[in-house]
């Protein structure tokens, strides 16, 4: 990560956040320091919201940087304006935390093109359950303006997997829009984002110390909140039965893997032509334990999809939101990723300049694996 | 002409004994079921060999976790048939992957019944049903409605399969009643040891729950009204579209291993996307919302058998299986046409009538 500058930009709050931030990108792109600018938008029905890439400044009054609910990951989004590389408008986006962390991923796996983008991050209160959201708009507002309003880290309205995260903060963006209980802050966190604030003719000259105190203070909680869920789940998904039982109403629509914003692949292994065997080998398989259940190797799926892609999983939350039988998948994908990230000393999204563990051999890493391999291999030589 | 079983017991007891002689004498290699696998109510499809383990299952239970016209339609044994307890939509789905050559109905002896719907798949997930299940049976006696069965089942007409092998009247009935309706039932059933006579199958016990249903349907179909509405309409139902695509996903009818939506072809170059950008102003992201609804109706929505499954999964509670329903509907009286009614019929794009849509000639 770039070295954070000492000083921040004092943003104006005369109504609130949300008009303020708004603002920000109004004037950029008036002064035409951006070409578009991707945020949220209510959407004609009013019960949710979609991504907008806006041009027309006439069109981005109706925008809302900060929405209640987060029906798509923002990466996944620019993902689909950006996998195709470079073009010529210059593109600023607001996103939360985990979807920056996630863009940061996508671009380590060559689906977003980060060249013509700016980054932009703020302090995430946590985002609403979608359908809730959807069944009551008037109330997750309200909801949510609330949040906002009284700066609310430990809200129980908020997606379980936001109420134990606890890099709801400065991520791996260009810039971040910094919440105390006063102030509104702009921190440049690359020099992209120092070059900005300086073409923009705007003053750093706030000191950070209190806002990184305040953030600090609600991290603490948050990271509290996760180790007391994380032992919870942990029993969720320990051994084959608790593992089976957990996952027992899943029906395989694989909701979970398509709204992901890592798993990018057109086409999921488990929905290949190779993992819809025959006919005679899932009757063999029938007749090996006496029956079968279909879709065949639901559990697999999930392990399969931890196995591919936990290294990078961002706990955004989507898969759970996602999920039409409630299973609780992004906590217990969080908790995995946790457990798998640190084996690497990873942590996903946070930076650019961290490879991705798969893509990185290191010779002395996971030497445990290498005593074991020796031990066997000894046991081997001493049977012959 | 159908032979009707001749038992007082109670009809799933008598369901369960016949799958277990199929099983027993080996005239099927294995039973496919609705089971219950745990107390919470989770159930799943079973493909069972051991006959030891049809004691788990549960093949008239009103949850549908996957259209099994789908999971069958991955399954086509040879050497043996295998026994499927089915919904009439099921059925029906399958009998529509037949025709696109996904499955063989010659490898199936197909049991399906007069079907009173489904509970909601988010109901079951939260323990919501069991309270409702006497009711749900008291009502299909009752030839009426249970309460809480997902909209599609309110309305569905096609709800007796009377060309499955064997066919459970259920609706109206104070016990079930099991018609044999093809030679192959009768044969594999030959050694069986409830005896049988020569009966029809009378649909006119159906007249009350259908009239209630017909009402339903036009209930229903009104609150949709996208032909009025335009394209304005279409985006207040879809603009929620999270784009999980899982609709798709769980479609009986959608057997593309990879949907042509999630292909290349949609994989816009960036100054294409800077061009509609440059002209309208501003981008949904990702693109193409509404245009995946709209192409998957015009793929499928003729052979739409109203399952339900779509609005089932939709994370964002679109009522996506009334819109499909009835635009299916819609589409396949052009052609005279009912998705699953009969192997027989082809499906409309399939053949070419010199005769038919001279209006569009003109």
């Amino acid at each position: 990560m770039t070295e954070i500058s000492k000083k921040g930009v004092l943003l104006e709050t005369k109504n609130d956040i949300q008009t303020s931030i708004l603002q920000f990108f109004k004037d950029a792109i008036e002064k035409k320091i951006f070409d578009a600018v991707m945020l949220p938008m209510k959407v004609p029905s009013g019960d949710s919201f979609a991504w907008i890439m806006i041009r027309d400044a006439e069109i981005l009054k109706d925008a809302q940087p900060l929405a209640p609910i987060m029906p798509v990951n923002a990466a996944k989004a620019l993902k689909r304006f950006t996998r195709k590389g470079k073009g010529k408008f210059n593109i600023a986006v607001l996103m939360r935390p985990c979807e920056i962390r996630a863009t940061i991923e996508l671009t380590k796996l060559n689906q977003v093109n980060l060249e013509d983008v700016t980054l932009f991050s703020y302090d995430c209160v946590g985002a609403l359950p979608m359908q809730d959201y959807i069944a009551d708009p008037i109330t997750g507002d309200k909801k949510f303006n609330k949040l906002l309003t009284n700066k609310n880290w430990s809200s129980k309205d908020v997606k379980p997997v936001c109420k134990i995260c606890d890099k709801f903060s400065l991520s791996a963006s260009d810039l971040h829009f910094g919440l105390n209980d006063q102030e509104l802050i702009l921190v440049s966190n690359s020099e992209k984002g120092e070059d900005l604030i300086n073409n923009l003719n705007l003053k750093a000259e706030t000191d950070l110390k209190k806002w990184q105190t305040y953030i600090e203070d609600k991290k603490k909680i948050k990271t509290k909140n996760k180790e007391e869920t994380f032992k919870i789940v942990k029993n969720m998904v320990e051994g084959f039965d608790n593992l089976t039982e957990t996952f027992s109403n899943c029906i395989g629509c694989h909701n979970c893997s398509s709204s992901c914003p890592i798993c990018y692949c057109r086409q999921c292994y488990f929905d290949s032509s190779v993992a819809k065997p025959n006919s005679d080998v899932i009757m063999m398989r029938a007749e090996d334990r006496g029956a079968v259940s279909l879709p065949l190797d639901r559990i697999m799926f999930h392990t399969g999809r931890m196995a591919h892609m936990s290294l990078s999983c961002v706990s955004c939350g989507l898969c759970s939101d996602a999920c039409p039988v409630n299973i609780p998948v992004a906590k217990i994908f969080s908790f995995v990723a946790s457990q798998t990230q640190k084996t690497f000393d990873y942590q996903a999204g946070a930076s650019a300049g961290d490879a991705l563990p798969m893509k990185e051999y290191k010779l002395d890493e996971l030497g445990e694996l290498g005593e074991l391999v020796k031990s066997a291999e000894a046991q081997e030589g001493g049977n012959e | 002409m159908s032979r009707l079983l001749k038992t007082n017991k109670p009809v799933e007891q008598t369901l369960n004994e016949l799958l277990k002689y199929l099983l027993e004498s080996k005239q099927v290699s294995a039973v496919f079921s609705l089971r219950k696998v745990n107390e919470k109510g989770s159930v799943d499809y079973g493909l069972i060999s051991d006959i030891n383990k049809l004691d788990e299952i549960a093949p008239l239970h009103p949850v549908m976790p996957a259209n099994a016209g789908q999971l069958l339609g991955r399954f086509t044994p040879m050497g043996k048939p295998v026994v499927a307890v089915v919904r009439p939509c099921e059925f029906r789905a399958f009998v529509e992957l037949a025709k696109r050559e996904q499955g063989q109905m010659d490898n199936f002896l197909f049991i399906s019944y007069s079907c009173s719907g489904v509970f909601t798949l988010k109901d079951n997930a939260e323990d919501k049903i069991k309270g409702k299940l006497n009711g749900y049976w008291e009502a299909a006696k009752s030839s009426s409605i249970p309460e809480g069965v997902r909209n599609v089942c309110c309305s569905c007409e096609q709800i007796a399969p009377l060309n499955s092998d064997i066919f459970i009247s259920l609706i109206g009935e104070e016990n079930g009643k099991i018609y044999l309706n093809s030679k192959k039932a009768e044969k594999m059933l030959e050694g069986f040891e409830i005896e049988t006579e020569h009966s029809e199958f009378d649909p006119a016990i159906l007249t009350d729950i259908l009239k209630e249903r017909a009402a339903k349907k036009k209930e229903l179909f009104s609150k949709i009204n996208t032909k009025d509405s335009g394209l304005d309409g279409l985006i207040d139902i879809f603009g929620k579209c999270i784009g999980c695509h899982g609709c798709n996903t769980v479609c009986p009818i959608c057997y593309c291993t990879l949907c042509d939506f999630d292909s290349f072809n949609y994989d816009y170059n960036t100054p294409i996307m800077e061009k509609e950008l440059e002209e309208k102003g501003a981008l949904r992201l990702p693109p193409d919302t509404i245009f995946f609804h709209l192409g998957r109706l015009s793929h499928m929505s003729f052979s739409c058998v109203g399952c339900g499954m779509c609005s089932d999964v939709c994370p964002a509670t679109i009522p996506v299986a009334d819109i499909f329903k009835k635009t299916g509907e819609e589409t396949a009286s052009m052609f005279d046409f009912i998705a699953g009614r009969s192997i027989d019929e082809a499906i409309p794009v399939m053949i070419y009538k010199e005769e038919e849509f001279q209006e569009l000639g003109e």
